[in-house]
């Protein structure tokens, strides 16, 4: 189990260290397009292909934090209410459920970028678009990861005598 | 395996707390699966999320909203509503009305607005010898108050799934928005002047001392209103300006947020919910793909339309099916799995997609504060000590007089579309 904390939580400061550094990017990089669009009469051509990238790259990182924070979206009026040790036991299966869809996800999306790379598609100028691209399947995969040490530690939560409620 | 079976499967999953963007991504890739296309199509349409420029305005304006509620801005901009309207009939209240609608408007509906400002302003109201339920109450709606204006998240994501301009949907929310507010307003000064309640006196050099306290975040909602409204700027380009604003200003100026410690906290807080909101939107995409390739909707509607034939009883069974979906789930759950469904139901009646998103927020809105499970009625008993059924009973005036204003935003949908006609924003 601690083990499995501490891996987590490594993974977790990784993708938040990587989450600041490009939302830094993206603060100056799209101030700097409305300042060139607006006082030189044009930005930077790829500079709005780039930003809506930088997106999907900070929603996928924010997304796999949100897991490991318990912090994303769902319906929670029924377990609001449950018990204790129930209520891990609900919460273990929810997680393994989204590990495998996010897993399914991360297979759908290794498809995609084959494709992808075997079209040799491009994003702006010579850039192959995988680059921007892999982070889908990153992303996907760190999710399933995280789903999965949630469900274990919710299994462990709901295994444990006298668990707290 | 019936399809049905497996769908209801994966509705239970849902309601067992299941995060909603598996959900919505294993329908994507079951119906997909089901009807012989390879799964990758659900990445595909995934993808399509960065051909759509609003996309930008989401991390930034969270980024922001984040920056000012975690500063002291809170504090400052307190001060001087409170040199400004302390000296009114019910002045304290209106200052709670405004303040906590600025808020609202920049965090998103995510009861960071109770929780961060219902502390600092409830003791307020008591110590000016409010009367307790009073003060409870409209704390409590003010919550969810400011929904309408920009650069409110939920209206962007609105924006975005039911694919109108944000422009638009800022500028339709103004009056609605003001016209919400007015209404608590005014039933706050009848309440001021009813208690009578001791004013603050109006004192030059104390609305001189908070304008320079907060001189530097007085310009913030004028970026938005003059850039957006003036047409200088698109609502994408508001958020980088504002974003590069407030951190400049919060960061380097007042100096609230250590850049050390306090920033990289507060940037992964609040991409934490831009990460939520963007899984759900990349997923929702393939599975609306899906939806609308098999008519979906259109057979919704011809389902909806042998039961209801005029626009008015549909508006009307909508807001209060609204305002259930508003009572079980966040704003942003709701947005992506409802807005689909009710929106060609809506266009085949004529009803704007502008004024429906104007109805479906307020009616959101609404259903925050809607007993018995509204969301904000928790932070509230949570926050406050007090119990649920105290809540309860201190926000029944508020709760009517919202139902009132949600019936007039309904049926009268120039009040949402006046202005968007008149300002001709595309």
């Amino acid at each position: 189990m601690k083990i499995l904390k501490t891996i987590d939580s490594v993974f977790n400061k990784i993708e938040g260290a990587l989450l600041i550094f490009l939302l830094l990017v993206m603060l100056f990089m799209a101030f700097g397009q409305v300042v060139l669009r607006n006082f030189f009469s044009g930005g930077i051509v790829w500079g709005d292909i780039l930003l809506r990238h930088l997106v999907l790259w900070i929603g996928f990182l924010g997304a796999a934090l949100a897991t490991s924070g318990e912090r994303h979206l769902n319906i929670d009026i029924l377990t609001r209410y449950l018990p204790g040790r129930l209520k891990g036991a609900v919460a273990a299966l929810s997680n393994v459920f989204a590990a495998v869809i996010c897993f399914l996800l991360f297979r759908a999306s290794l498809t995609f970028i084959e494709f992808e790379i075997s079209n040799n598609s491009t994003v702006f100028a010579e850039v192959p678009s995988w680059y921007a691209q892999i982070i889908i399947p990153a992303g996907f995969g760190l999710l399933a990861f995280h789903f999965i040490v949630r469900a274990i530690l919710d299994a462990g939560k709901a295994l444990q005598k006298g668990a707290p409620a | 395996m019936s399809i049905w079976l497996i769908i209801a499967i994966i509705i239970l999953l849902a309601l067992c707390g299941a995060p909603l963007f598996t959900i919505f991504g294993a329908l994507a890739l079951y119906l997909f699966y089901a009807s012989g296309i390879d799964m990758s199509a659900v990445i595909i349409e995934l993808y399509r999320l960065t051909d759509m420029p609003p996309l930008v305005a989401i991390p930034l304006f969270t980024f922001a909203g984040y920056m000012l509620a975690e500063s002291n801005a809170p504090k400052r901009l307190v001060n001087l509503a409170q040199a400004l309207f302390g000296w009114f009939p019910g002045g304290l209240a209106i200052v709670v009305l405004v303040i906590c609608a600025f808020f609202t408007a920049f965090t998103g509906a995510s009861g960071v607005t109770i929780v961060a400002l219902g502390g600092l302003l409830f003791p307020m109201l008591i110590k000016e010898h409010y009367p307790e339920k009073f003060s409870l109450g409209l704390v409590t709606a003010s919550g969810s108050i400011g929904l309408l204006f920009p650069p409110s998240l939920p209206i962007i994501v609105y924006g975005m799934v039911a694919e109108v301009s944000i422009d638009k949907l800022f500028i339709a929310g103004i009056i609605p928005g003001i016209i919400l507010i007015s209404m608590l307003g005014l039933y706050s000064v009848r309440k001021g002047i009813q208690e009578k309640v001791p004013h603050i006196p109006f004192v030059w050099s104390n609305v001189a001392r908070a304008l320079r306290g907060a001189a530097w975040e007085i310009p913030l909602p004028f970026i938005i209103v003059i850039g957006i409204y003036g047409g200088f700027v698109t609502a994408t380009e508001a958020s980088a300006v504002t974003a590069f604003y407030v951190f400049i200003v919060e960061v380097f100026i007042y100096r609230d947020l250590k850049i050390f410690s306090d920033l990289p906290r507060v940037m992964k807080e609040s991409m934490l919910l831009v990460g939520a909101i963007i899984s759900i939107l990349g997923v929702a995409l393939g599975l609306t793909n899906y939806l609308i390739d098999e008519q979906v909707p259109q057979r919704l509607f011809e389902i909806v339309q042998t039961q209801i034939s005029s626009p008015i009883t549909f508006l009307l069974i909508l807001n209060g099916f609204l305002i259930i979906v508003g009572m079980m789930m966040d704003i942003f759950s709701a947005t992506f799995i409802v807005v689909p469904l009710i929106l060609p139901i809506a266009r085949a009646f004529n009803i704007d997609p502008i004024h429906l998103g104007i109805i479906f927020l307020t009616n959101l809105e609404i259903g925050y504060i809607t007993p018995p499970v509204g969301l904000n009625l928790f932070l509230s008993s949570l926050r406050f000590k007090k119990p649920m059924l105290h809540i309860i009973k201190s926000i029944l005036v508020f709760l009517a007089l919202e139902l009132v204003v949600l019936m007039v935003i309904t049926y009268w949908p120039d009040l949402s579309l006046w202005l968007v006609r008149l300002t001709g924003t595309q």
